[in-house]
């Protein structure tokens, strides 16, 4: 088992910050939305990631297991939904470029 | 004076820094390839290697739900849409790189091998104590490890089916 101390969570931290400007810079120069979800996966996997030292505290361990539970589910099922408006949005325009989409948000 | 073993950095924060750096490369191997395929491929590598960070702080349970919940579902359905949305299936990279990734990769590994065997590791009194206590007994532990290779085996299967059937 390793050991968690400042250094260990130090590197932790910075990589999960790599991880999340990569994802950041992947999502700004995405030209179709298969990019897009490409680079939110990234993004998720980075607060995976900042979600470690949580389990460091021992009377925190618990608590931090279920939060870990509640985000990988409810990224997934995020994930699933972004998917799903993929296709949606190949058979509606025909393209899945980015440029595509004109208009967002709801209606009021 | 503080001792020498507190200026050296153990073994357990360089496999941790190492990993780190692999999958912060992988990430940057996203953004690099233009091909939405490989970007996908590289995505899921990069979440496989943070999900090996926590196997190395031996949490295993939320090893084997980001593994199997968000690369094995997520991952491989974001690796088959990309790969039936491909634009460009030529090889990007030459087949002559093999070679050097291979050895420096093998360099890399003999020194971290041999860095953390000969240079004595210090105690540090804080670890992470998490554990399913009497979640499942030994034999079927080792029958769910069994069935959960197996299944990467046949996720694997899907992609690599992928990959041969957009080459010919």
């Amino acid at each position: 088992m390793a050991t968690i101390d400042i250094l260990s969570v130090s590197v932790i931290y910075a990589a999960s910050f790599a991880i999340l400007l990569v994802g950041y810079l992947t999502a700004l120069s995405s030209k179709d939305v298969i990019r897009l979800l490409i680079a939110l996966e990234m993004m998720f996997g980075a607060v995976f990631m900042a979600l470690i030292p949580l389990f460091s505290i021992a009377h925190l361990a618990n608590a931090a297991f279920g939060i870990a539970i509640i985000t990988i589910f409810a990224s997934s099922g995020e994930l699933l939904i972004l998917i799903s408006a993929i296709v949606i949005l190949d058979r509606q325009k025909k393209s899945i470029y980015t440029s595509a989409i004109t208009i967002g948000g709801d209606r009021v | 004076m503080r001792s020498r073993n507190s200026h050296s950095m153990s073994g357990d924060v360089l496999l941790l820094s190492a990993l780190a750096g692999v999958a912060i490369l992988f990430s940057l191997g996203v953004l690099v390839s233009k091909d939405n395929f490989y970007s996908s491929l590289f995505m899921s590598v990069t979440l496989i290697f943070v999900a090996a960070v926590y196997a190395l702080f031996n949490l295993q349970p939320v090893f084997v739900l980001i593994v199997f919940i968000f690369v094995g579902a997520i991952g491989v359905v974001t690796v088959a849409l990309a790969a039936t949305y491909r634009s460009e299936p030529e090889r990007q990279v030459s087949r002559f790189w093999i070679a050097p990734v291979v050895i420096t990769a093998f360099i890399i590994g003999f020194s971290i091998y041999s860095y953390a065997l000969f240079i004595p590791q210090p105690v540090s009194p804080s670890e992470i104590e998490f554990e399913l206590v009497n979640f499942l007994s030994i034999t079927e532990y080792l029958l769910i490890v069994l069935f959960l290779i197996s299944l990467v085996v046949l996720l694997l299967l899907s992609v690599l089916k992928i990959v041969i059937g957009g080459r010919s």
